[in-house]
């Protein structure tokens, strides 16, 4: 077992060394210019020249993928070309309002998700499961930025109930003191007992939150009816249903409790698939995290930025996935 | 069954309770507190910062950066004369080869430093030194002499308008010295430090400003200005109009026409439509087959549609341009030769280039996001088409499609590169140079345009800018008659500057000298 | 006996079609997927023959009638330059497929080889590819296609190749797993033992015999493909204006849509119903052919 997850942590290691590896070279062999980047519009050909050698351009690739490495090792991502600020502060504000979506739409995959997923499952070919798999599918096949422009027509526009975008009334912080514990403002001000803030926070989470959580809710609900589907055919449950187990005992106890290696699985995936979605809905939403940053540095080719970010989204990928396989691995039952 | 329906009451509880939170009594738009604090927020397009260090940011930065640092003087386009703002008095040589500055006295920066002869020569010094952004405009500066504590002399090695260099938007701004004892990271950090009617309050990287009255201000106050700014960066169009009608932010630009019109029209938002001094080119790769035959290129700037352009493109709020130098900047002429669109003429012309129809196809890039740059691509494309010429458009992040037109291969370059160009310092210099003048090697000279009379022109002119403005002025003309008969680009518009503003909002005045810059100190709410 | 056998084969195979189009007709979701996406094939097949694109763009482009809500003239509207959406939308079709089948057969065309090898071989070159295979899948979805496709310039061809890039991983997977039970089944044996060149046990037994489950997954990817190849078109990284394609036109709708909600809404819809469409197949499609889910 512990040989096992050694196995896996090394080869978590070893991905994420290829991750970086692959985007660097992929961001620098492609064309792109880097110095012109780094000094900006209407630069001189002075001004670029000396950019090629501050930023090391001159050496060979190679040599720049070696000092890259080394100072990754010591933690610095590089200067971003856009903002001359180191990658590593960015993110340090970028990933934490990223973070609040990511975690509420896994909320939302697993209170909804879940139980859409095992109704589904419990009433197979029946109206309620081509409901819910209309549902979850319908809610993989949305696009997610089209979704955002909708309810920000709807409840923004109609409705007039929600704010457009940002995080928090730029009034309001003026304000009050903004609280910068997590990062994550709604979780910040709760704690905090501002309610004014919280509540202000809240109501700017709602639309993007929604929007984000949409996918994942459909894509948890659809691996866990199949997941469960393919344990209520195994031969230990029809023995506890010729028991004369209550359905939803089954259902809940020991069906679900089976699918939990998958489940924590998809729910890697979901997170996955979360971080990208946000490039999309960011921007629309003007929600300040990862997304926005990275689609602004994606079209400026910004390439440490984007190293930094595929770095990071990458690791905590790798870190779910590699999570989600030491439950199946450890979990007895998962095993069999 | 009842485990079911609990369930989804389960659910539908959460939901309820998330969106009740939402739409609690006040609506979403309105802080509890409005009217406590009166806070003028300007939503702005872009990232309001890239660069906090004054002698370097040579972008977005100067709405921030007008409002907390100051330069020696400022141009009023409207009026074409200098507001003394550090400088008092100015005074220059017959030869425009040596300026005296008389400074304001009794000016601090916001840490307390005084302002004075040193810091001026301090700030120039910086900037040279650093060499980025916009250094370029003090090149003609030999020396900077401290006469006394408020008189500056500069020494030039060749005559230059220094009048218009020291107004300059970018690289002419004031700092203090106490700068040297800063840590080397501290514009990184979000600092500031001028002697501006705002000082800056706080920073969230790229997105958001926040500014505070300075109160020792030398200029003073009264008690109807704005206490604090915020400048932020919104991106979405439909956002900033959205904000703007439900009174959110107070002032923004660059909205789409059909925004405009549908803003006009409920009458709730103030729209005032001014000309700016950026214009709208397409430069024709002069180095490559078959667009190095100018009658090719007289052909291609005779399809362009006009007039659909402006009016559908831009909705009315730009104006077909004549001649490279925007209306209103000096140097413009309202009797140069002005392309018309003539689908007749540019088939005669191709035809006798020995065109065929459906022989030429070309590749156009833009700035990708830039919707007027877009539509003007795609009306255009339906011209060339009739003619038999296949435009292929390309959308480009700025970088790129840069990027694609500094390659020494003509063939593997763009045929047309389209692009905005606004004035650095207020001189036609600015535009005829930048985009014109022989390059060695390419920096926006994008038509790749290498003309020896042309280039003697500008450059006899830009000299005669510092001593005789109306000798230059004509110099301009001249080499813009040139440009004309060789088509080595298409004008096309020269664009307004649509402000929408909040109704309570009074005492915003456009200067197209200064692009999108609102100089807040001026505005108050009525 | 040879000829004894592949009838057999070809008998069981029958039976097994016919077990399978029976369940397709029972599922009734899985059978209206179906007609769906021969009426999506059918529109993308048709349209672009009726209205060129090319005509379409240039002659229709009518700026007077910008923006106009729907009518019997133009039933979804007209777009800012005066195009009727309508038929934009319906062009769209047949260029979001298009690709999305380029953009998968490209995943597999990399994909399977590899995963054939390294099931095949096994040992050392197995470990080699897997752990390349695993470099790839460390990515978050997406994110890989939109690097490659934003440094490769923006275009369609290029999104598409870059979707097939980041996509290939999930094939060599598939046909990895197989390949390794194929190689110890007896014909792969016997032919092993006659010395057939590795190659060609590869290439006419291994493969051929891994095409159904790749199918299978290829008919799930579609959905996705289309959403991916819209998304990318959304950030401005893959069509390129004034190509029909529907990400490209919820995009521009953006600047639009509070004054012409139907400017992004068909779009939008569009991908919608298609990628709905094809991930209802996918998902029936693998409920009729995974025998596991049909126990129950």
């Amino acid at each position: 077992m512990k040989k096992y997850i050694f196995k896996r942590i090394l080869l978590g290691l070893l991905v994420l060394a290829g991750v970086v590896t692959i985007t660097f070279f992929l961001t620098r062999v492609l064309p792109s210019n880097p110095a012109a980047q780094w000094v900006g519009p209407r630069a001189t050909p002075e001004q670029i020249a000396a950019a090629i050698k501050t930023l090391g351009l001159d050496k060979p690739l190679i040599v720049q993928y070696k000092t890259y490495v080394l100072n990754l090792l010591k933690g610095d991502l590089g200067v971003s070309l856009r903002s001359k600020q180191p990658v590593l502060t960015e993110l340090k504000t970028y990933v934490p309002p990223t973070l609040e979506l990511v975690l509420i739409s896994t909320v939302f995959a697993v209170i909804i998700g879940i139980p859409l997923g095992l109704y589904s499952a419990k009433k197979k070919d029946k109206l309620l499961d081509h409901f819910c798999r209309f549902f979850s599918v319908g809610a993989v096949s949305l696009p997610t930025f089209w979704v955002a422009l909708f309810l920000q027509l709807i409840f923004y526009r109609w409705l007039q109930l929600l704010p457009l975008g940002g995080q928090l009334d730029a009034k309001l912080k003026l304000m009050y003191e903004v609280p910068k514990i997590t990062g994550m403002l709604t979780f910040d001000t709760l704690i905090t007992g501002n309610m004014t803030l919280f509540v202000d926070a809240l109501k700017h989470i709602i639309l993007p939150g929604i929007t984000i959580s949409l996918y994942p809710i459909g894509l948890v609900a659809r691996m866990t009816r199949s997941a469960l589907l393919e344990i209520l055919g195994e031969d230990y449950i029809k023995a506890a249903k010729s028991y004369g187990l209550k359905d939803n005992l089954i259902l809940w106890k020991y069906a679900l409790k089976n699918s939990l290696g998958t489940t924590a699985t998809v729910l890697a995936l979901s997170v996955g698939y979360t971080l990208v979605d946000t490039f999309l809905v960011e921007a629309i939403f003007n929600w300040p995290g990862v997304g926005n940053y990275i689609s602004t540095a994606v079209m400026s080719m910004d390439y440490p930025a984007i190293i930094g970010v595929t770095l990071l989204s990458a690791s905590s990928y790798v870190i779910l996935n590699l999570i989600a396989d030491i439950i199946i691995a450890v979990d007895p039952r998962v095993r069999t | 069954m009842k485990k079911k329906v609990a369930l989804i009451l389960v659910l539908l509880m959460i939901l309820a309770a998330v969106t009740a939170c939402g739409s609690k009594d006040t609506p979403a738009q309105q802080p509890d507190a409005s009217g406590q604090m009166d806070v003028l927020y300007y939503a702005y397009n872009s990232i309001p910062v890239l660069n906090w260090d004054p002698s370097i940011e040579f972008s977005n930065g100067i709405i921030v950066m007008n409002n907390i640092y100051e330069q020696l003087l400022r141009f009023n386009a409207a009026t074409k004369e200098y507001e003394k703002v550090l400088a008092t008095d100015y005074s220059k040589s017959e030869d425009g080869l040596v300026w005296t500055f008389k400074l304001r006295e009794g000016v601090k920066f916001h840490d307390g430093t005084p302002f004075n002869a040193e810091a001026v020569k301090y700030s120039i010094e910086r900037t040279r030194e650093i060499g980025q952004g916009a250094a370029f405009i003090w090149d003609a500066v030999e020396e900077i002499k401290i006469l006394d504590d408020y008189t500056v002399e500069f020494v030039l090695s060749y005559p230059a308008p220094l009048d218009i260099i020291a107004s300059c938007p970018y690289a002419a701004f004031m700092m203090s010295p106490s700068l040297e004892d800063q840590p080397d990271d501290w514009f990184e950090q979000g600092n500031a430090n001028g002697t501006g009617p705002y000082k800056l309050q706080q920073t969230t990287m790229g997105d958001e400003v926040i500014l505070t009255r300075n109160e020792d201000y030398w200029g003073g106050w009264g008690d109807k200005y704005f206490e604090k700014v915020i400048i932020k960066k919104v991106t979405e169009t439909s956002s900033r109009r959205q904000m703007i009608e439900t009174g959110e932010a107070d002032i923004t630009t660059e909205l789409p026409a059909e925004d405009i019109e549908a803003l006009k029209s409920s009458g709730n938002v103030v729209v005032e439509v001014v000309p700016s001094f950026t214009n709208l080119m397409a430069f024709f790769n002069t180095q490559k087959a078959p667009l190095n035959d100018v009658r090719v290129r007289k052909a291609l700037s005779y399809a362009m549609p006009y007039d659909d352009v402006v009016e559908h493109a831009m909705g009315g709020y730009a104006k077909q341009s004549i001649g490279a130098i925007p209306e209103g900047m000096w140097g413009h002429s309202k009797d140069l030769y002005q392309y018309k669109h003539d689908l007749d003429k540019a088939k005669e012309l191709l035809n006798e280039a020995g065109i065929k129809e459906g022989e030429l196809k070309l590749l156009l890039t833009y700035m990708s996001g830039d919707e007027a740059e877009k539509k003007m691509a795609e009306l255009y494309k339906a011209e060339l088409s009739k003619i038999g010429v296949e435009l292929e458009i390309r959308a480009m992040p700025w970088e790129s499609q840069w990027d694609m037109a500094m390659g020494t291969d003509p063939s593997s370059q763009q045929d047309i590169f389209v692009m905005y160009w606004w004035n650095d310092l207020a001189t036609p210099y600015s535009y005829l140079y930048s985009l014109f003048h022989t390059e060695d090697s390419t920096l926006f000279n994008l038509s790749y345009y290498k003309n020896p009379e042309y280039d003697a022109l500008i450059d006899g002119a830009h000299e005669n800018s510092a001593v005789d403005i109306e000798e230059a002025e004509r110099g301009f003309i001249a080499a813009q008659e040139i440009l004309l008969e060789d088509a080595p680009a298409i004008f096309i518009y020269d664009k307004n500057t649509v402000w929408i503003k909040s109704p309570s909002l009074k005492g915003h005045v456009d200067n197209p000298s200064y692009p999108y810059v609102v100089f807040f100190n001026k505005l108050y709410r009525e | 006996m040879n000829t004894y056998n592949s009838w057999k084969k070809i008998k069981s195979k029958y039976a097994q079609l016919r077990l399978n189009i029976y369940l397709l007709k029972k599922n009734t979701l899985t059978k209206w997927a179906l007609y769906g996406v021969v009426l999506l094939t059918l529109i993308a097949l048709i349209v672009p023959i009726i209205l060129p694109e090319d005509v379409h763009v240039t002659q229709d482009a009518n700026p007077r009638d910008k923006l106009l809500p729907p009518s019997s003239d133009h039933l979804f509207g007209t777009d800012e330059l005066g195009r009727d959406i309508f038929k934009r939308v319906l062009l769209g079709t047949n260029i979001s497929l298009r690709t999305a089948v380029l953009a998968v057969g490209a995943a597999i065309l990399i994909g399977v080889p590899i995963g054939a090898v390294a099931g095949y071989y096994g040992g050392f070159t197995d470990e080699l590819l897997m752990r390349l295979t695993d470099i790839f899948l460390g990515f978050p979805p997406l994110l890989l296609a939109i690097v490659i496709a934003a440094f490769l310039g923006p275009d369609l061809n290029n999104a598409t190749l870059a979707i097939a890039l980041s996509w290939w991983p999930w094939y060599t997977r598939i046909v990895r797993g197989q390949a390794v039970s194929l190689t110890e089944r007896p014909f792969v044996k016997a032919a092993q033992a006659m010395g057939t060149p590795s190659a060609r046990i590869i290439l006419k037994h291994i493969i051929p015999n891994c095409i159904a489950p790749v199918i299978v997954q290829a008919s799930m990817d579609i959905g996705g493909v289309i959403l991916t190849i819209a998304a990318i078109s959304f950030l401005g990284l893959g069509a390129q204006p004034p190509t029909p394609e529907w990400g490209l036109m919820v995009s521009t709708s953006r600047n639009y849509f509070l004054n012409a909600w139907w400017y992004s809404i068909f779009p939008g819809l569009a991908i919608f119903f298609t990628v709905l469409i094809f991930n209802l197949l996918g998902d029936g499609l693998r409920e009729i052919l995974d025998p596991k889910t049909r126990k129950n």
